[in-house]
């Protein structure tokens, strides 16, 4: 990386223990429990395999209950008797189990639970694979899941200690800190007096922040995401990048040495290095001109593999950004970073709903509309009514009257909202008068309308100095702040109230930001007056994305790191982007 | 030293028995012992008494009492005996009073004389009465055997897990037996009886006749017999004054005595202990006790009053009016430390720390004495073991004294015996205070276990006296505090007398935040207690949301147990009340309590969305939820409906729900959609093809390709598409057609909404250059320069921007010039800006 780890950076822990305890316990399940031999991905389709048992390793879904459930009624009619165990994923839901016995098969299946919830996708990533999180709690206002992340964060501290100062904001980040203290409590003894090995955690709702999640990502990682879109860790880069007739997955992390150098650049350096790398391999290879016996020998069994290794790498990601810039000159890129920009800052506010609106009328993409208007509602405290209408009754129009659903959940999630006439409310005010005309209208709208709140994102962005001025041109290739990660236009505002909390030790001082962020009562500090914690552990934090978070959060925060000598360790739900986002809120024909 | 073993007797060659007093007795008895039904529990435990069995006095005019005493004398309780006539009464292991009476019930009563439970020995004993009864133990609890009128016998070997079992008839028995105990042998109950001179063994299948191996000739009748505390041995007293002592399988015989006394003895046990040199009964008479065993002679002890014998793990307890004793065989280590002119190390090491502590140089001899013999390590160990085994403080603590004083001499002893041996006699001698009143032996100790021991404390409401002992030991706070405090806690609530904010302020005050102390386990016991408030308060101080739901739902606060869940986080627990709720509530009440609680509400929607489709609605319904019912529709109209009209109904009903909930802009999207419904659907039936469930837009470009572009500007017309989005998706739809000539005429229609640039762009898309140019020319000025690039003419594109006077232009038209044809237009270029910049 061109900007590497100051030296006093403190070192990551080892979550590789997660990971082998995960397998150890897997693999204990599978086998020494269930007696299994052969693993099939369960897909939506007749199970193949004559055993006597079938063994389900699933997550608790409802799709999965119906899946299995149409199995064995399919075992049933064929006259066919066998064992089936369905082992749950992290945990049973007891409407998965109601599933079962209404289809007529719970007597036929025994149910396990494996507790697997975190997932060290990267030396500094875990995630807990849960991508249904952010639909369940931030649309369906589900709960279901906050236990899975308390027992994640249970998990975390008694491997590797306590931690001595806690901050968070959110609906959900307030509940799951107070569930997890008090099973903290309960369990006392078994991380007391450990020394804390992390020295900070900070909690974070993804609605505290959607409008970071919904830009288009320009470091290389999130780019990757965008396009290719990153499964677990890994990427099934199509023929298209390999240049041959077969996809290729590759694993990425910081393993791949190419690639951890340029996952955090900004797109438009990489090319620049990846050339330059490949002058530099070419140089090396060239080495061997001139090279008596001796020194070829050494250099076949010590530098040739790893050379060979490099070559392939990097033929791969030349592959990946060639694919990456022709996709992205297609459609235009510039004019929709432009367009994206112009919404961030606040101007051409009409020119920008025009692009909108024309991206609609093309029917560019139904998902990356969608992104946009909301982006629109988001920045400016909901759209007014007539572009609200006129946008809507085109999106229905361009991309079929289904997606009425779609707005509604959008509505409902607070994305995509309309302006309340006179909307020159403060927040309070606006929240009262919502009140008010709730009681008028004589009706609960909804569980979560106190959810659905309005984005004060002007102000916020002005507090928190978000758009950074700019004299001149802004250099990516020696980024200044976080917001190189969106070419220099703006520092994602979930970065910034890290960075801020953590100068200040505290919310004090940012009463203002939380309240136009609407989450006056759920912002939290918490510190245990402990002075075991280690000067290098105080540098260490735990970022938790309750909802989700991207690559471009994550190269932000790397950069911040990197600048103060901190080191970022990320704990998410799943990883998301944009794309993700809006797919969660939108409503397909089944 | 020389007075000490004053109280030993010698058995034999190889046995010493003594007998020393536990406490002196003042509990005021105003009867006989011999009066009284009595039951001492073994393990030090608590006496109970009965006066006036009905067998004495045929006139019930006044009710008996049934009192409980520490062993120490103390009273525990007394009452009122208001039930039937009893037979025999028992402690079970549990310390519970197990009371027989005639009719084969049994009455269970605490050791407070609270009454427990009651059971029955079935109807055969019933009809039969009992003529006799037993408490026994065995590993699996306490047992209950019944000898009835008819002469059979019936026996439960565990009174918790009641199974009757009725044993086989003995042949030809005409009266009772002469005497009967219960064995227990192979985890199996037997009973051994005797009548006259024949023994019977009865198992549970058949009675056979036995014999004692090498049994005296001329026995006529058994009067006695009495099994070891282990059921390893068995004695038997005949009327010839003999007594036969040997295995309880009864294949070994292990000694004989005849004492010559005729008379039947009262009670007669055995005297043992684990590792036992010696095997001896203890017989009482009114007025005598002998302990005999295989030895010429016998001891003999003078009863001055009437007493009461309990065999013990490790020996016999004899309690009278006055005093309680303790009889038994001295341990090995005592007899070797106090045996007159013992050389034994042990012994040598107290007598090396008694001059030690005279300071007289003797303790040095003693000492070199034991080292030269290597015998310093059992020496200690010997003293410790003895110290556990006496009864007084004074000599424990000269023992352990000694103990210490060897341990000083030896490089490596380990520490770990000692120090426990301090500590298990610190508890032992606090327990056998007279205020405690358990007098357990070291042995009887170790056998009970420490956590037995807490448990008997606690049943003894000794509270304090536990949890300091906890603390003393460092037993972890789950097993040892906590425990007990909670045990404190649910015997608090049942203090009727005391108020339920008093109750729940003091039990909180006690209990605090104890780790593994649970709430809702105390509150549950409040609500057994039938005080519900206090359960509530109590369950406040549950840190736990979920551990209170349970509870709270028994007690029937749903909507209490509701919130709760809620708070918990845990949605199955969530789940749970809320199908308790709906099986509880009316359907309307029901969907109420779902109002006020978001979560659940939320909740319950999401699974009635997956599984009650119905209920659903009636939700929304409920809650005048017009805009979710609209959705609801809607979403019916694409999942649930196949037919055009069916989804046309669907699509209405939604609509009416949009403008229920004043959602204009939904009602008329829903109605539009009805509209291009039918019409697709007429469209298929007459153009044939694909258009239903198509898009707007869809629709109408399927139409512009398939060449109907009448129908597609009507169909632009009635739906009101925009004008720009018609000149795209005609654009778009033509271009792809290649219909160039179509396109151009179109072009000149009217002015382009969208401008011509795009009819560039999409052009260059198909590669078509020559039509492309055609638009190119037509573009307004400010996209000019951008649309001569996209057609190539970079030259002309240099003079427009060159004209224009824009930079950014000629900065773009600049990175669009390339190779050599390109030269002469860069240069053009550059010299205009540096023309410009001079100006």
């Amino acid at each position: 990386m061109a900007f590497p780890h100051r030296p006093d950076a403190p070192e990551l822990p080892d979550f590789s223990m997660l990971k082998r305890l995960a397998r150890d316990q897997l693999i204990y399940l599978l086998e020494q429990q269930h007696e299994v031999d052969k693993l099939y991905k369960v897909e939506n389709k007749p199970a193949l395999s004559s055993n006597e048992q079938l063994c389900f390793l699933v997550r608790p879904r409802i799709k999965n209950m119906r899946y299995i459930a149409s199995l064995v009624n399919a075992d049933k009619l064929a006259g066919r008797t066998r064992k089936y165990k369905v082992i749950f994923s992290p945990q049973k839901f007891h409407a998965c189990e109601m599933v079962l016995e209404e289809e007529g098969v719970y007597g036929d299946v025994s149910c396990d639970e494996w507790a697997f919830s975190l997932l060290p996708l990267d030396v500094d990533l875990l995630s807990m694979e849960l991508p249904e999180f952010f639909r369940d709690y931030f649309l369906e206002g589900d709960q279901r899941w906050i236990n899975t992340a308390v027992q994640a964060l249970h998990l975390l501290s008694t491997l590797y200690g306590p931690f001595p100062n806690c901050y968070g904001i959110g609906r959900c980040t307030k509940m799951s800190y107070e569930l997890w203290r008090k099973l903290e409590e309960e369990e006392d003894g078994e991380t007391k007096g450990r020394r804390p090995e992390i020295g900070h955690i900070f909690l974070l709702d993804r609605d505290v922040d959607f409008v970071t999640a919904l830009c288009s990502q320009v470091v290389y990682e999130g780019l990757v995401d965008d396009t290719f879109r990153i499964k677990c860790g890994s990427v099934d880069f199509g023929p298209e990048v390999t240049s041959s007739d077969r996809s290729l997955k590759v694993l990425l992390n910081a393993e791949d040495k190419v690639f951890n150098e340029i996952r955090n650049e900004h797109f438009s350096n990489v090319f620049g290095f990846l050339s330059q790398k490949a002058r530099n391999l070419q140089a090396q290879y060239d080495r061997r001109r001139g090279m008596d016996i001796k020194q070829m020998k050494n250099f076949v069994s010590q530098e040739l593999k790893g050379l060979k290794q490099e070559h392939r790498l990097l033929s791969v990601h030349i592959g990946a950004c060639e694919s990456i810039m022709k996709k992205k000159t297609k459609q235009d890129f510039q004019e929709l970073i432009k367009t994206e920009h112009a919404l961030l800052e606040g101007f051409n506010i009409r020119e920008s709903t025009s692009y909108i609106e024309e991206h609609i009328d093309r029917q560019v993409s139904p998902i990356e509309s969608l992104r946009l208007m909301c982006l629109l509602s988001l920045t400016e405290n909901g759209l007014i009514p007539k572009d609200y209408r006129s946008l809507k009754t085109q999106y229905l129009q361009s991309y079929g009257p289904e997606h009425l659903l779609t707005f509604s959940n959008l509505r409902r999630a607070g994305l995509l909202t309309e302006q309340a006439p006179g909307d020159t409310l403060t927040a309070v005010e606006s929240k009262v008068s919502k009140l008010v005309t709730d009681k008028a209208a004589g009706k609960i709208t909804d569980a979560f309308s106190s959810l659905a709140k309005r984005s004060n994102f002007r102000a916020i962005s002005k507090k928190l100095n978000l758009i950074p001025r700019v004299d001149g041109e802004y250099d990516l290739k020696v980024p200044r702040d976080m917001a190189y990660v969106f070419s220099g236009a703006y520092v994602p505002l979930s970065c910034r109230l890290i960075e801020q909390v953590l100068e200040r030790r505290s919310w004090q001082g940012l009463d203002e930001v939380v309240r136009l962020l609407n989450c006056s009562e759920l912002a939290f500090t918490d510190m245990t007056k402990e002075d075991k914690a280690s000067s290098e552990s105080l540098r260490l934090i735990l970022v938790v994305f309750l909802g989700g978070c991207t690559f471009s959060e994550i190269s932000a925060l790397r950069f911040l790191g990197r600048e103060k000598g901190y080191r970022f360790i990320f704990l998410t739900t799943a990883v998301t982007n944009s794309a993700r986002l809006m797919e969660a809120m939108s409503e397909v024909k089944a | 030293m020389d007075c000490y073993t004053a109280n030993w007797n010698p058995l034999g060659d190889s046995a010493f028995y003594r007998k020393y007093e536990l406490y002196s007795m003042d509990w005021d008895l105003k009867e006989e012992l011999r009066d009284c039904l009595v039951a001492a529990a073994p393990y030090g435990g608590p006496i109970a008494l009965l006066r006036n069995p009905w067998r004495k006095e045929k006139v019930a005019s006044i009710r008996p009492v049934l009192e409980i005493y520490s062993a120490s004398g103390l009273p525990l309780a007394s009452l009122l005996w208001k039930s039937g006539p009893v037979v025999s009464l028992g402690w079970s292991a549990e310390e519970e009073l197990l009371c027989v009476q005639e009719d084969g019930v049994v009455l269970v009563y605490g050791l407070h004389g609270d009454f427990r439970r009651h059971f029955s020995m079935g109807n055969e004993v019933l009809q039969n009465r009992v003529l006799d009864a037993r408490i026994f133990h065995t590993e699996f609890g306490s047992g209950v055997a019944i000898l009835t009128g008819a002469h059979r016998f019936t026996l439960s070997a565990n009174v918790g897990d009641l199974k009757l079992r009725r044993m086989p008839e003995v042949p030809g028995l005409q009266s009772a037996p002469s005497c009967w105990t219960t064995l227990c042998q192979d985890r199996v109950a037997h009973i051994l009886l005797a009548v006259g001179p024949d023994l019977y063994l009865l198992d549970h299948a058949a009675c056979s006749a036995v014999t004692p191996p090498g049994l005296a000739p001329g026995v006529s009748s058994f009067l006695q017999m009495a099994v070891s505390f282990t059921y390893r041995h068995l004695a038997l007293f005949t009327d010839t004054g003999y007594i036969w002592m040997g295995t309880a399988s009864l294949k070994e015989k292990l000694c004989e005595f005849n004492c010559n006394i005729r008379a039947p003895p009262k009670q007669m046990v055995w005297c043992s202990r684990p590792r036992s040199k010696e095997r001896a009964v203890v017989v009482a008479w009114e007025r005598r006790l002998m302990v005999v065993g295989d030895a010429p002679e016998s001891i003999q002890f003078v009863l001055d009053e009437d007493s009461y014998l309990v065999p013990e793990l490790d020996g016999v307890r004899i309690f009278s009016c006055s005093t309680h004793e303790f009889l038994h065989e001295v341990p090995v280590a005592s007899e070797e430390i106090f045996k007159i002119a013992s050389m034994a190390p042990g012994a040598l090491l107290l007598e090396a720390q008694k001059e030690y502590e005279k300071e007289s140089q003797k303790a040095d001899e003693y000492l070199r004495e034991i080292q030269e013999l290597g015998q310093l390590t059992q020496a200690v160990q010997q003293c410790i073991e003895a110290a556990g085994h006496e009864h007084r403080p004074d000599m424990q603590k000269s023992l352990l004294r000694a103990a210490s004083f060897g341990k000083c001499f030896l490089d490596r002893f380990p520490p770990d015996s000692f120090v426990r041996m301090c500590q298990d006699l610190r508890v032992l001698n606090a327990i056998r205070d007279y205020h405690i009143g358990i007098p357990l032996t070291y042995s009887q100790y170790k056998q009970l276990t420490i956590q037995v021991l807490l448990d008997r404390l606690v049943l003894r409401r000794l509270y304090p006296l536990a949890i300091q002992i906890c603390e003393y030991l460092r037993l972890p706070e789950v097993q040892g505090v906590s425990r007990i405090l909670a045990h404190w806690a649910c015997y608090k609530v049942q203090q009727k007398d005391v108020s339920d904010e008093d109750v729940a302020r003091a039990i909180n005050q006690k209990l605090g935040d104890t780790p593994g102390v649970s709430y809702s386990d105390i509150a549950a016991r409040a609500y057994g207690c039938g005080r519900t408030e206090l359960a509530i308060k109590l369950l406040e101080y549950e840190p736990r949301s979920g551990e209170q739901v349970p509870l709270l739902l028994k007690m029937k606060r749903s909507k209490l147990a509701l919130s709760k869940a809620i708070e918990s986080g845990d949605t199955d627990l969530v789940f749970t009340v809320l199908l308790h709720l709906k099986n509880e509530l009316n359907r309307g009440d029901f969907f109420m309590t779902l109002r006020n609680q978001p979560m659940a509400l939320s909740l319950y929607r999401q699974f009635c969305k997956h599984q009650e489709l119905e209920t659903l609605k009636d939700l929304y319904n409920q809650d005048d939820n017009h805009q979710e019912l609209g959705s609801f529709h809607i979403r019916a109209s694409y999942a649930a409906e196949e037919r055009i009209e069916g989804r046309v109904a669907a699509l209405q009903m939604a609509a009416d729900a949009f403008y229920k909930a004043k959602n204009e802009f939904a009602a008329k999207a829903t109605e539009d959609q009805m509209r291009l419904l039918r019409l697709q659907r007429r469209l298929e039936d007459e153009l044939g093809g694909h258009f239903v469930d198509l898009s707007l837009h869809d629709t109408v470009t399927t139409l512009v390709l398939g060449g109907h572009s009448k129908r597609a500007e009507q169909l632009a017309r009635d739906f009101r598409i925009p004008d720009k989005r018609l000149w795209w998706l005609k654009l778009t739809a033509l271009a792809d057609l290649e219909d160039w000539e179509e396109l151009e005429k179109f072009s000149k229609s009217k002015k382009s909404p969208i401008g011509y640039l795009p009819f560039v762009e999409i052009c260059m898309k198909q590669h078509n250059k020559y039509e492309a140019k055609k638009y190119a020319s037509r573009v307004g000025p400010e996209q000019k320069v951008k649309a001569l690039l996209l057609v190539g003419d970079v030259a002309q594109a240099a003079d427009v921007a060159i004209e224009h006077r824009n930079e950014a232009e000629l900065t773009l038209v600049l990175s669009h010039c390339t190779g050599t044809a390109d030269a002469a237009t860069a240069d053009k270029i550059q010299r205009a800006r540096a023309q410009a910049q001079k100006k």
